[in-house]
């Protein structure tokens, strides 16, 4: 279907270092890129059709930045960057910098512009706050009905998407590029887990990488290769209406976007462009076959659909109502899961690379992504963290045709929504879920999701069963900026967990088993992690996975279970993103001969925290628990109850006193009963995940993906006693991070206790919010949260040190001690006090262990705390 | 009433049995006459109601009617099948009509009639083409009448050849026709003239579309000849004696007997004593003799016509037999249907006006779609729109309960509840009206802007 077979046949070559599949604009800006860095005469370009995208009127064509995430502002700010350097060159873009003007119509959206406006200080972006007059000023067509103020993007534009693909197209093949149109590709075969020839309708072309950049089709052309590259995305429609050109119509109208209208509108060659993004959305394409030509993608726009976003436009401005139609378009568009990018080297197959799923947002992604993709596959890093946007955030799930017409229902009506903290989506639920799910749910359990997993939030147990008497499945939400709705709940689930005991499920964290017959396993572990793995018997290790640059790929605790057997748990998100890690830093002489298994699904983790968790678990074991046969930080495998083989880990990871049980599936509800009927004498009380959090947040724990990311070393957020430089083996980072000790660290991981918040009036920190030390902008945080013992919003984040000529200066702990800091709040500062350990917090149970261990150190050269584990170590020797 | 506790039906057995005998046809070439729909729903066993449409032959024209019979369903069955032919006949211009008779033309030569199952028993056949036969024979003699008189003739001309074919033959069954009786409503439509012709208790109202506030409103065509009509009661007694005046209608009925004042066959109350006593007692007994029968006929088939031209703000006509009308009044008939045409288009994809379009013209046609979708009918066709209103209507809303309990009642008292309910609901062309009578549509007219002529 793909290519007529009378056609003369395009003549591909037989060899090309990069093949990069799909000629739109994403394609285009790879190609681009990689002919940049001077590979142009070894990419290739394949397009089954011509090259040049989608037909000129389904695009918007803006340019702007007002993305919800640092790294997708980044990206887009660096695209229309390019378009302009483009224009300047004489290329056609069809780039005009009229601005784009956001529209408020409610406090929360007000509250929304002034958390950005913050922001835009730490993340360089010019942008202002207008009260309703001056959003008239900016663009006198529209009516005030109802709009409470606006956000003015100065250096916001639009542009021809189409144009500018071509402009990448023309510039890739100045520098070297082939691009090979009506060509399409077959298949993708690898050899030894990499990208080794593509089959093409021309022809077979033995290659080293390839770039799915096939937009609608990149989860079909996904399934062109073995194992399958899983690419998770649906199409859905989605309109574009212009009208018939209207006359005295400004040029130099900016981009409006009324998100609580849900609509937008530019002007473009004399008449008007609008679109927008309903609450939800229909889906095309049902059995997943997208036709490959542009014309059988028109579908007839269903204007009862649109309806409701042309009263919306109608409404905002009112001269609209007598422009004429010309046309409304149904363009589709395919949208992610998660309403994100997805961009990266596919965890399936090494060398194989998608850049898919910019949505609506093609021409603000695309230059961003084809510098990062060709800085990925060219240097193997780039100059942004990008796990937000990593393809490997996914799992099997979620390319499930099913779950995703399920979902991406959903996911366009989320690209106007207020980005409110803590925001879970409605669809796609009740996909994973621990065996003591149905106990949780009873017990009031009101759930989040975290790849696919349903975890508990918080427990609520008022309203909690439906009009049949049955446990009701509520979704948390939070909806607000300031103080959460579940406040109370978790207060006391907080105040259960510090004085007496508290039962949280685990289960969604990441488990990998790690063994081998010989000493491979150690070899393997010691090479990937930055701490000393070859530790005794039974201990527990925190430990990085550091990359290259000394940055944090994972953050994982590893139990050894016995001489050659690990287990590691890692973040929920980690469970696609680490294996894939693991896998291609495999050394080749061990590859044959460890074993790496993702037993997540294998077992269920049930946490009791508290003061009173040893005392329970004493109960039900016949095993000595005291600190003496089972330490802090070690691990056991204990029968609980009648149930045997519980693997017991002898830490929290939310700093009290507790265990979390592995547990496997088939014993876990036994499990569960038993700790949850004994523990009644104690007031045993159920934790969601909220209430582990604020404990963490307060005891200063870093968690991976929300603190640490990729470009974070263990040097700057308090843990380099957990590196152990020492070790006999050049583990990965470890020239990075040598450097870096050497040369100081350029920022630092610190606590904020913010003075004179009111939890109850003043809208909360809920991450991102810039910190200024005597004045000066130094850096943002990370994550934050109300403390219930300091009563206090505490906020985790890291701080710099800039001189006045702009220069990154080293950081060091007089420096951060010095300063007098605030943060500032959706425009309002707050005093705060500066922390850069692990603060010991006030208790009626004191625990010498517990008070020993700060999880975040300011002296790197601290002794290790942990006296016991060494007594462990002296005696294994 | 006192009701009896029945089980409930499922909503999918009540659908099953309202769809039963349902009907729509769509006309295939554009006309006045978009389409119509029909649905018939039954409470005598069998059905006593019966209905005809069909296409008149050698012009531009249409004929339906519903007659609705009464002891009996065989004068319905028999005047429904023979009324079309003997009208479609003497409508047709005379000088046509010789030419066809020149060519041997039956009684099936004028007319192509739709959705029609069932034929006359073959014994009887040729007696009725012989009646036929003389009819227009006769017809084809005289001059020319306006339509009016000729459908007046053709009823009662229809109504004197059952009353000699009953008495020509000793067949039990043109006796049963004649004993038995139906009143009927026929309409006539040639042109943009429009012709209701009825008799007895039948209903024929207009929909019409007040352009300015897009309000429906009815417009009956009919009157029902029944004592709740004073003219016509008045016409009765003026008709017989004076001393016959407490005797000629009494219980709101003929005679005390007979509910329509008007009607086919029933030759109880229309022959002289004398050809009762001769012909019908010996057949069926004494009983049938009405009581105080002093001076027949009581009782006529000569209906009441109305004549309306057509033009671009009538919408649609619904004509309905009594079981109908004891539910529902012609206006809250209109609206319905008037409603039901706005929801229906929420069914098809939307259609823009052609030409230059205003966002804002676009956004009323939308709102009014959005109207629609709220009350997206569970029906498609009209007529069962109509009857499961008519049935299950509550303050709230369609009350399935209501339904199931008057559709499960057993067929001993369900007449006491409901009787025999036969709608034909006629959808016109307001584009072709307009283009007929040369004035352009006011725009936007809801009906007539959104949806779309069918290709000539």
């Amino acid at each position: 279907e793909a290519v007529d077979p009378n056609e003369k046949l395009a003549k591909v070559p037989s060899h090309a270092r990069v093949i990069i599949c799909g000629g739109g604009i994403t394609g285009a800006s790879v190609a681009y890129h990689l002919g940049l860095q001077g590979w142009g005469a070894e990419t290739l370009l394949i397009e089954q059709d011509g090259v040049g995208g989608e037909l000129p009127w389904s695009a918007c064509g803006l340019a702007g930045r007002f993305e919800p995430s640092y790294t997708e502002l980044k990206l887009a700010e660096y695209s229309i960057d390019l378009i302009k350097q483009l224009t300047d060159r004489g290329l056609p873009t069809g780039w005009k910098q009229v601005g784009s003007l956001n529209l408020a119509r409610n406090f929360d959206r007000m509250t929304s512009f002034h958390r950005m406006k913050s922001l835009a200080v730490a993340w360089g972006m010019n942008c202002e706050i207008l009260t309703p007059e001056q959003c008239q000023q900016h663009c006198s067509l529209l009516s005030l009905d109802g709009i409470e103020g606006g956000l003015w993007i100065p250096e916001d534009g639009v542009c021809d998407p189409h144009l500018v693909c071509h402009s990448f197209i023309e510039e890739a093949r100045r520098l070297g590029v082939r691009i090979v149109e009506h060509c399409a590709v077959k298949k993708i075969h690898s050899e030894h887990g990499k990208v080794a020839r593509v089959e093409t309708t021309s022809g077979d072309i033995s290659c080293e990488y390839f770039v799915n950049c096939t937009g609608f089709w990149a989860r079909e052309v996904g399934t062109l290769s073995k194992p399958v590259v899983k690419v998770p995305l649906k199409a859905v429609e989605h309109h574009y209406l212009h009208t018939k050109p209207i006359e005295q119509l400004d040029p130099n109208t900016p981009f409006v976007r009324d998100f609580d209208g849900r609509i937008f509108f530019r002007e473009c060659e004399g008449h008007i462009l609008a679109g927008g993004y309903e609450r939800e959305a229909k889906m095309v394409y049902e059995d997943g076959v997208i036709p490959l030509s542009q014309k059988a993608r028109q579908y007839p726009p269903d204007w009862d659909h649109f309806h409701e976003l042309l009263d919306a436009l109608l409404h905002r401005v009112p001269s609209f109502r007598d422009a004429y139609l010309d046309r409304l378009t149904n363009s589709l568009q395919v949208f992610s899961p998660d309403c994100k990018w997805i961009l990266g080297e596919a965890p399936e197959i090494q060398n194989y690379y998608v850049a898919a799923g910019n949505k609506t947002m093609g021409v603000s992604a695309s230059g961003g992504i084809g510098r990062v993709l060709t800085d990925l596959i060219t240097k193997g890093s780039t100059y942004i963290d990008l796990h937000i946007l990593d393809i490997s955030r996914f799992l099997g799930l979620h390319n499930n045709r099913k779950f995703l017409r399920d979902r991406c229902k959903e996911a366009p009506g989320k690209h106007f929504e207020i980005n409110y903290p803590f925001d879970e989506f409605q669809t796609g639920r009740n996909l994973r879920m621990s065996p003591i799910y149905p106990q949780l749910k009873e017990a009031g359990a009101v759930f989040g999701q975290s790849m696919g997993y349903e975890r508990p939030n918080y427990f609520d147990t008022n309203d909690k069963q439906d009009e049949f008497g049955l446990p009701r499945f509520r979704i948390s939400q939070t909806r607000t900026f300031g103080k959460p709705p579940w406040f109370d709940h978790v207060a006391t689930e907080y105040r259960a967990c510090r004085e007496r005991i508290g039962i949280a499920d685990y289960s969604s964290f990441t488990k990998y088993d790690f063994w081998s017959k010989g000493n491979e396993v150690v070899d393997l572990l010691q090479y990937l992690c930055s701490n000393d793995v070859d530790v005794a018997v039974g201990s527990i290790i925190h430990t990085g996975m550091q990359n290259p640059n000394g940055g944090y790929e994972n953050d994982c605790s590893l139990a050894r279970l016995s001489e050659r057997h690990y287990m590691m748990i890692a973040p929920t998100i980690q469970q696609t993103r680490s294996m894939s890690w693991i896998r291609k830093h495999m050394p080749e002489h061990l590859r044959a001969k460890v074993n790496v298994a993702d037993v997540t699904s294998m077992y269920t983790a049930i946490c009791i925290l508290g003061p009173y968790s040893r005392i329970l678990l004493s109960e039900l074991t016949d095993t000595d628990l005291t600190a003496k046969s089972f330490p802090f930080f070690t691990y056991k495998e204990l029968d609980v109850g009648l149930a045997d083989g519980i693997r017991v880990l002898n830490i929290t990871h939310t700093g009290e006193l507790g265990y979390v049980l592995y547990i496997p599936n088939e014993y876990a509800l036994h499990v569960y009963s038993r700790l949850h009927q004994a523990g009644q004498k104690y007031q045993i009380q159920h934790a969601g995940y909220y209430a582990t959090r604020a404990l963490r947040i307060e005891k200063f724990y870093a968690f991976w993906g929300q603190d640490l990311d990729t470009f974070t070393t263990p040097l700057e957020c308090g843990r380099s006693w957990r590196v152990k430089f020492n070790k006999p083996i050049d583990f990965i980072g470890r020239s990075a991070l040598l450097k870096q000790r050497e040369e100081g660290v350029k920022r630092m991981y610190v606590q904020l206790l913010l003075n004179d918040h009111d939890h109850e009036v003043d809208m909360w920190c809920w991450g991102g919010e810039p910190i200024y030390r005597d004045g000066v902008y130094v850096g943002m945080t990370t994550t934050t949260g109300y403390g219930y013992t300091f009563e206090k919003q505490v906020c985790l984040g890291f701080v710099r040190n800039i001189d006045e000529q702009g220069q990154e200066l080293a950081v060091s702990n007089e420096y951060v001690l010095s300063g007098h800091y605030e943060v500032e709040v959706a425009g309002v500062r707050f005093e705060a006090k500066v922390n850069l350990h692990s603060p010991n917090l006030p208790t009626k149970f004191p625990d010498r262990e517990r008070e020993a261990y700060h999880a975040t150190r300011d002296k790197p050269d601290q002794a290790d705390l942990l006296s016991f584990s060494s007594n462990l170590t002296v005696t294994r020797q | 009433r006192l009701l009896p506790q029945l089980p409930q039906l499922s909503p999918y057995d009540v659908n099953i049995t309202l769809k039963e005998n349902e009907f729509v046809y769509n006309f295939p070439v554009e006309g006045i006459i978009r389409s119509y729909e029909t649905n018939q729903l039954g409470s005598n066993s069998p059905c006593e109601d019966s209905r005809t449409e069909a296409s008149l032959l050698h012009r531009n024209g249409f004929i339906c009617g519903i007659f609705d019979g009464h002891a009996g369903a065989a004068c319905g069955q028999v005047v429904s099948k023979r009324l079309l032919r003997y009208i479609s006949a003497a409508t047709l211009p005379r000088q046509v009509l010789r030419e066809q008779m020149k060519q041997d033309c039956t009684s099936q030569s004028f007319l192509k009639c739709h959705n029609d199952k069932v034929d006359f028993v073959s014994e009887i056949r040729p007696l009725y083409e012989q009646s036929f036969q003389r009819y227009i024979k006769r017809l084809s003699g005289e001059p020319s009448r306006d339509v009016t008189s000729e459908l007046e003739q053709a009823f009662l001309q229809l109504d004197n050849d059952l009353s000699e074919e009953a008495l020509g033959s000793n067949d039990a069954r043109t006796m049963g026709v004649a004993l038995s009786g139906a009143v009927a409503c026929l309409v006539h439509l040639e042109g943009l003239q429009l012709h209701v012709a009825s008799t007895g208790d039948c209903g024929a109202v207009l929909g019409v579309l007040d352009p300015e506030t897009n309000q429906w409103h009815p417009k009956k065509l009919n009157i029902e000849h029944n004592v709740e009509n004073m003219t016509e009661v008045s016409r009765i007694l003026g008709e017989h004696p004076h001393e016959e005046r407490e005797t000629v209608i009494r219980n709101g009925r003929l005679l005390s007997q007979l509910a329509p004042l008007r009607a086919f066959g029933d030759f109880r109350y229309k022959w002289p004593l004398k050809t009762l006593h001769q012909k019908v007692v010996p057949m069926f007994g004494e009983q049938v003799l009405p009581p105080n029968y002093y001076t027949p006929p009581y009782l006529t088939a000569r209906p009441d016509v109305q004549q309306h031209e057509l033009c671009s703000n009538d919408k649609f006509l619904v004509i309905a037999s009594d079981g109908l009308w004891d539910f529902l009044t012609p206006s809250e008939v209109v609206s319905l249907v008037g409603e039901h045409i706005n929801s229906k288009k929420i069914l098809e994809p939307m259609r823009l006006p052609p030409g230059d379009v205003k966002l804002q013209q676009i956004s009323e046609q939308l709102a009014e779609r959005k109207a629609g979708l709220t009350r997206k009918p569970i029906d498609q066709n009209a007529a069962t729109h109509l009857i499961r209103h008519a049935l299950g209507a509550t303050d709230y809303g369609i009350e399935h309960s209501k339904i199931s309990y008057y559709l499960s009642l057993p067929q001993d008292v369900v007449r006491l509840y409901r009787d025999d309910i036969t709608i034909t609901v006629i959808f016109f062309n307001s584009e072709h009206i307009a283009r007929l009578k040369g004035e352009s549509l006011p725009t936007p007219s809801p009906p007539a802007t959104t949806t779309q002529a069918p290709a000539a």
